[in-house]
């Protein structure tokens, strides 16, 4: 939120003030490093230089190390900043949903000085964020807390409008309302809250479906359930029942609260119901029968075909309770059989629950897919030097692309406690961190929450659930490093330092945090943890294939229709999850590869999607199976771009220490910089094969070791776009330098390109055909997409790029939340 | 005592205690792993630069071996071809983001190999005597030279992209006449007699500059000369205002003192034909200049056109022990490349004579800075004592002197990049990209020099400074290929280095860090 003008102003007394705070709460030592700066970029929104300087006095931390540090992680900056923050997604959906367009026009929206990132009146600093995680608004922007999806460059004014007029506007947190469950009610009316869903309005949604069952004194709960998996939908209500009937209604505005209750529940007084209706007969827009007045907002039809598609072929593992939970409704976790899992584990043998995790088959979710049970029967026997073990929970989701992590901590904070539990009883382990990027505040609010419920009601502590088992979580907030998402590198940033990744061995089951015997599990690993418990391992080997086994949560995005966070059985295919769930590619438009496995897989190309979600047959096809981002390419995708896409992702998020990462990766990006401005020759190609190879055989982590795979998978698959660029043309119609706007002869002269040119490259000229000065054009697109005619054509070396000459469906309304 | 691990590396055992690195075990076996960032007792365990890395266990990965613990049974492949390709790439990645000459472009494009930067920096602390005798140690000419060369150097010189190029070919005809109005002029000390005598055909640039380059090395040498006079060129292509013969003479004359013998007036297939010389001496060489008007055929040895027929790689003839440069091998006459054609024809009857093979190193091996921006060449001028930046003010070698920014390295002796960069046959240009780190001087008088465009983020210094609790020390700033060393909050580099700065130099892989005075006289190249 934005803060007083009056932090600004910053004495010595205060400063001394401030900081004395702050230490008490984070401590003084070298582990406090990132949270001491984290207190300070709050209060001030940069790190000045007199604050640095006085934090070292206190603590004796080196000036060094704190720079050190500080410029390590994107969080932080030295700078002064404006009084808000504007980040620009750059995520993989964000960015074939043209990402760059929407970074160019915010910048020329803002009319940002030459080398600068904010506003001449500090009102907003313009940041490039890697992914906001919200991949199903995309192409999406936040300001401050507000997240605003589905732009287009044409309505960033509008945005900017929008947050600045609503910023005064204060919204209660909607974790900050407390809940009690009551069954003998009429119902309940459900609201999807993920960080997505909130995004889209269902926080305002939810406010206001309070405030109408207040005001017609309805005994109804409004709840507030976790992330609900359909974010083509959201915000989505559920309207159950005391009779246990239900009803969903898809993209609800906050409008709609009341048409929703009074269609399901009848007041309690006869006066309210009578005043309420007057009121609202006068406001005029309740229709009667209960119909929509805006398209695409009637009842989800549950039964219906697309909800079906999605949700049939599910199996809830990870998401049990998946748009049914309250997140931190402590009694309903447990009403779900929340903590029998680690009941049964404490009142047992840590070798039997270890056995049980290796008999299921359950491979680490993050990314590599080591065996579970190999890595906690080690880190049980590995021995500490003092007896302390730790239990780290990774939830540093870096990849563009992936927000299942995300999903998982927000929506199910309990679950992913007890699996931690359950893997601390097991190893010995009776301290632990769950390490959550910055990027997720609301996952590390929930979890923070979560926690102190926990403690309160004796699932943590000295006696956990009365045993003799100890144990203490803290939540610890990474600062903006994709590299800490690698254990070794996550560790040292929880020990305040820079996080650079260790060479391995020493693994950290033998020596992690501060040199002892340390676990880290993926947020999802452990999130199926207690179901595996409590079903056997058996149930869930039972799933999948013959090496991976159970289930496995996607983040679906980009060119699919019905994009949403999903939970599949191994062994499904791409095709069934793109096709029989995602619905397909919108538009009519062609399937040209699936991008699997985030910034170290690859592009697996449409011809093979039949193989199945596993293991081993995604690392067959070039890709691996990654932390679970998929996104779907269409033909107007261009895989050289998505190739230095994620070349520049990886090079920006080097942490610079090897010399084959820190250099390789740069100079393969020049490669294909060089390809996508149609200056690539075909010797470059050999470079890149040489550097890739190099990168991948020299790295020390396995950040800088798989960089190249987004090259190597699509050299592998789709060499002929590389030739092409090569030859001067980009086939999708994609690469900026390689492309052309050209009016085409049924230009009716209707002059809103001219209108909409936000460089004026488009002389007006009414009812004769426009003309698109190329010089001038910057490739925005705007004319492209606004033409109501569809007479806009992009053009690559002389031919048509046909992708673009189909329309794609046009962007939804802008929804804020704040 | 500690257990011992035994391992073997490209297939020769060996035992450590354990606890030690791969890079231990293949020192006690003598193998030399090139290491950069590794510096015993001070960063262990953190590798950056990876030019030591071997593959073990013929595992797909390569690891770094400063940091690589053994274990027993372990096989490691460490000279291989593909580990030491890997090794070079991991120093070429390295010089394409290291901003630095190891070799002065002045000194590079000099045909002749002047030590121009180490010239300068004798001229311009006056040392004139000690000027002339590194100028001779490549120029045999250096009044005829600074007269008469199309100094290409001046055309390299980085200040000429900036205020204009400083004066070199004044410089050098200063040294030269300084010498010349010395009581005593700088004659070459040489080796002992080797016994060994040596025909030179032809006394212009190159006959000349080879004979008193096998001189030197102890041989006898007699030069025939078609003319009356010796020069060749010199003195019959110039006038005497552009040349005054005087100066030729003097400089022929110490050859002579040096004990060179002439045979004027003798023309090669006319009065003595190759097959007697090669009877009477022990090698030949034929600097017979331009062949326009001589039939190739008389001379004895296979000419294509105009040109005598030389293996590029030793410059011998057709006939063995007899050796052609100058331009008798090509066309177009250029004074100083003769003058560096005779040099490297002495040198190559010095390998014959030695029984050992020639290679002609024709660039020796160097860091090249590539094009700089205008603000660039700001901080590069930095690099100057004096302010002088009209070439017109410019009248005496000292001046002149003054006005170089001392583009060559430092320590390109004492640099580890350039000496495993040059065992490995790196080329530092393969890598080279278009991001690259800025050109940067940062200085403290007559302290430690920082040049952060050399650094290659190994981060020993910023060890050093921290183990050494230096207040502020160094840190690394930033991360990816963008991280830099500095001093934190931009503060000086006496404040950051208050105890560690000689250590830090000393250990500085690169010449990121080097002692602003303490220069030494480069005689490289």
């Amino acid at each position: 939120m934005a803060h007083d003008e009056s932090k600004q102003a910053m004495t010595p007394e205060s400063l001394n003030r401030f900081l004395e705070q702050l230490l008490a709460r984070t401590g003084r030592g070298r582990e406090a490093t990132i949270p001491i700066l984290q207190g300070i970029q709050r209060e001030y929104r940069h790190l000045p230089e007199a604050t640095l300087q006085r934090v070292s006095e206190l603590t004796g931390i080196r000036l060094a190390d704190l720079i050190g540090v500080a410029t390590f992680y994107h969080q932080f900056r030295l700078r002064e900043a404006g009084r808000h923050s504007l980040r620009v997604c750059h995520g993989t959906a964000c960015h074939v949903k043209g990402a760059e367009n929407i970074h160019d026009a915010v910048n020329r929206q803002l009319q940002l000085p030459e080398n600068g990132d904010t506003t001449p009146d500090k009102m907003l600093t313009v940041e490039r964020v890697a992914c906001l995680g919200c991949c199903t608004l995309a192409p999406a922007v936040q300001i401050d807390e507000s997240t605003y999806g589905h732009l287009t460059p044409a309505n960033i004014g509008a945005m900017v409008e929008d947050f600045l007029g609503a910023r005064n506007l204060a919204v209660a947190d909607v974790d900050s309302i407390q809940h009690h469950q009551d069954n003998r009610r009429q119902g309940e009316i459900r609201v999807g809250l993920g960080s997505c869903c909130m995004a889209k309005g269902s926080d305002a949604l939810f406010h206001s479906l309070r405030q109408t069952v207040k005001d017609f004194a309805i005994d109804v709960a409004v709840k507030r359930v976790g992330c609900v998996g359909m974010c083509h939908q959201t915000p989505i209500v559920e309207v159950r029942l005391a009779d246990g009937a239900n009803a969903f209604y898809s993209k609800v505005g906050p409008e709609e609260a009341l048409r929703i209750v009074r269609r399901h529940f009848r007041p309690l007084s006869i006066r309210r119901q009578l005043t309420g209706w007057l009121d609202h007969t006068l406001d005029g827009w309740v229709n009667p029968n209960g119909e929509s007045k805006q398209n695409g907002r009637a009842a989800l039809d549950f039964a219906g075909k697309p909800v079906v598609s999605f949700l049939s072929r599910q199996v809830r593992i990870a998401t049990e309770g998946f748009g049914e939970m309250d997140p931190l409704d402590l009694d309903e976790y447990i009403s779900q059989k929340g903590f029998v899992a680690l009941g049964q584990v404490l009142g047992g043998k840590p070798e039997a629950t270890i056995a049980a995790i290796t008999a299921s088959g359950l491979r680490g979710r993050g990314g590599a897919g080591f065996p579970t049970g190999v890595k906690w029967s080690r880190m049980r026997a590995a021995v500490s030097p003092d007896g302390i073990k730790y239990v780290i929970v990774n939830g540093d989701e870096g990849d563009p692309g992936a927000f299942m992590d995300r999903m998982l901590m927000e929506s199910f904070p309990f679950r992913v406690i007890e699996g931690m539990l359950i893997a601390a009883a097991s190893v010995g382990a009776n301290e632990g961190y769950i390490y959550v990027r910055a990027e997720y505040p609301r996952a590390v609010s929930r979890l923070r929450e979560a926690i102190r419920l926990l403690e309160a009601r004796g699932f943590l502590g000295e006696k956990v659930m009365g045993s003799s088992f100890r144990f203490r979580v803290r939540v610890f907030e990474g600062a903006g490093a994709f590299v800490c998402g690698e254990e070794t590198a996550l560790i040292k940033s929880i020990e305040g330092h820079r996080g650079i990744p260790q060479l391995r061995p020493p693994y950290p089951v033998e020596s992690g945090l501060w040199g002892r015997p340390t676990l880290i599990n993926n947020v999802e690993t452990l999130s199926m943890v207690p179901w595996i418990i409590r079903h056997g391992a058996a149930a869930f080997a039972a799933l999948g294939t013959e090496k991976s086994k159970g289930t496995k949560v996607f983040a679906l995005a980009g060119k699919v229709d019905r994009t949403g966070l999903i939970e599949v059985p191994m062994g499904i295919t791409l095709r069934e999850i793109i096709e029989d769930i995602g619905g397909g590619v919108p538009g009519g438009k062609r399937l040209k590869a699936v991008q699997v496995g985030g910034p170290s897989g690859g592009c697996i190309p449409a011809a093979l999607c039949d193989i199945p979600v596993d293991f081993e047959a995604l690392a067959a096809a070039g890709s691996i199976m990654g932390s679970g981002g998929l996104i779907v390419l269409d033909e107007d995708d261009c895989m050289v771009d998505v190739a230095r896409y994620f070349m520049s992702f990886l090079q920006k998020e080097s942490c610079g220490e090897c010399t084959f990462c820190r250099i390789g990766t740069m100079r393969m990006l020049e490669i294909l910089d060089r390809l996508c401005a149609g200056k690539g020759l075909r010797a470059d190609l050999d470079d890149l094969r040489q550097l890739a190879a190099l990168t991948t055989q020299g790295s020390i982590c396995g950040l800088g070791r798989t960089a190249p795979n987004p090259v190597l998978s699509t050299l592998r698959h789709f060499l002929d776009e590389y030739e092409a660029h090569i030859a001067g043309r980009c086939p999708a119609g994609k690469c900026k330098a390689l492309v052309q706007y050209v009016v085409q002869d049924h230009c009716t002269g209707c002059t809103i390109c001219a209108q909409h040119c936000p460089v004026g490259a488009i002389p007006a000229a009414p009812y004769r055909r426009h003309e698109i000065d190329t010089a001038l054009c910057t490739r925005c697109d705007v004319c492209r997409v606004d033409c109501p005619e569809n007479a806009i054509a992009i053009v690559s070396g002389g031919s048509p790029c046909t992708g673009h000459s189909r329309k794609e469906s046009r962007p939804q309304p802008l929804a804020h939340h704040e | 005592m500690s257990k011992l691990i035994s391992l073997t590396i490209d297939g020769r055992a060996v035992e450590v205690p354990e606890g030690s690195t791969v890079l231990t075990a293949a020192q006690k076996l003598g193998i030399t792993i090139p290491t950069l960032c590794f510096l015993a007792g001070v960063k262990e365990n953190k590798p950056s630069c990876m030019a030591c890395v071997v593959r073990i266990n013929g595992d797909a990965r390569l690891v770094p071996s400063c940091s690589t613990k053994v274990t027993q049974g372990m096989t490691v492949a460490s000279e291989t071809a593909e580990v030491k390709a890997a090794r070079k790439a991991a120093m070429e990645l390295l010089f394409s983001d290291h901003l630095g000459d190891c070799i002065s472009v002045c000194q590079r494009v000099c045909p002749a190999r002047l030590q121009i930067p180490a010239v300068i920096r004798l001229v311009a602390a006056g040392q004139m005597r000690e000027a002339i005798a590194v100028v001779k140690e490549n120029v045999v000419f250096p009044g005829v030279m600074g007269r008469i060369c199309r100094a290409p150097c001046q055309n390299g010189c980085r200040r000429s992209k900036y205020d204009g190029a400083v004066a070199i070919q004044l410089i050098e005809r200063e040294v030269a006449n300084q010498d010349a109005a010395a009581k005593e002029r700088f004659v070459p000390t040489c080796n002992a007699p080797t016994g060994k005598r040596i025909a030179i055909v032809g006394a212009g640039a190159t006959g000349l500059s080879a004979a008193f380059f096998l001189l030197k090395s102890g041989h006898a040498c007699v030069v025939f000369d078609d003319h009356a006079e010796p020069g060749g060129q010199m003195r019959h292509g110039f006038s005497e205002a552009d040349l005054p013969r005087a100066v030729l003479d003097g400089e022929i004359a110490i050859i002579q003192r040096m004990g060179l013998e002439f045979r004027l007036n003798t023309r090669l297939g006319r009065d003595v034909s190759l097959a007697e010389l090669r009877r009477d001496f022990d090698a030949v060489v034929l600097a017979v200049g331009s062949l326009q008007k001589t039939d190739p055929a008389a001379l004895g040895v296979e000419a294509t056109e105009r040109t005598i027929r030389i293996d590029a790689a030793n410059f011998q003839t057709s006939v063995p022990g007899v050796f052609a440069g100058g331009t008798a091998v090509r066309s177009g006459y250029d004074p100083s490349r003769s003058v560096g054609d005779g040099r490297i024809l002495a040198e190559c009857v010095d390998h014959y004579f030695a029984g050992k093979p020639m290679q002609i190193v024709r660039q020796p091996f160097t860091s090249t800075i590539p094009k700089l921006s205008a603000e660039e060449y700001m901080q590069l001028a930095k690099g100057s004592n004096a302010a002088l930046s009209v070439r017109e003010l410019i009248t005496t070698a000292e001046q002149a002197a003054g006005r170089c920014c001392h583009c060559d390295c430092r320590s390109a002796n004492n640099c580890k990049l350039h000496h495993f960069g040059e065992l490995y046959g790196a080329d530092p240009r393969a890598f080279a990209g278009e991001h690259r780190r800025r050109f940067e001087f940062i200085r403290q008088p007559g302290g430690v020099l920082f040049e952060p465009g050399k650094c290659i983020s190994c981060g020993i210094c910023v060890e050093l400074a921290s183990q050494a609790q230096e207040t502020l020390g160094l840190t690394f700033v930033g991360r990816g290929f963008d991280v830099r060393i500095a001093v934190p909050l931009n503060r000086s580099l006496e404040e950051g280095l208050e105890r560690v700065g000689e250590l830090c130099v000393k250990h500085c892989p690169t010449s990121a860090l080097t002692f602003e005075e303490d220069r030494r006289n480069m005689t490289k190249g």
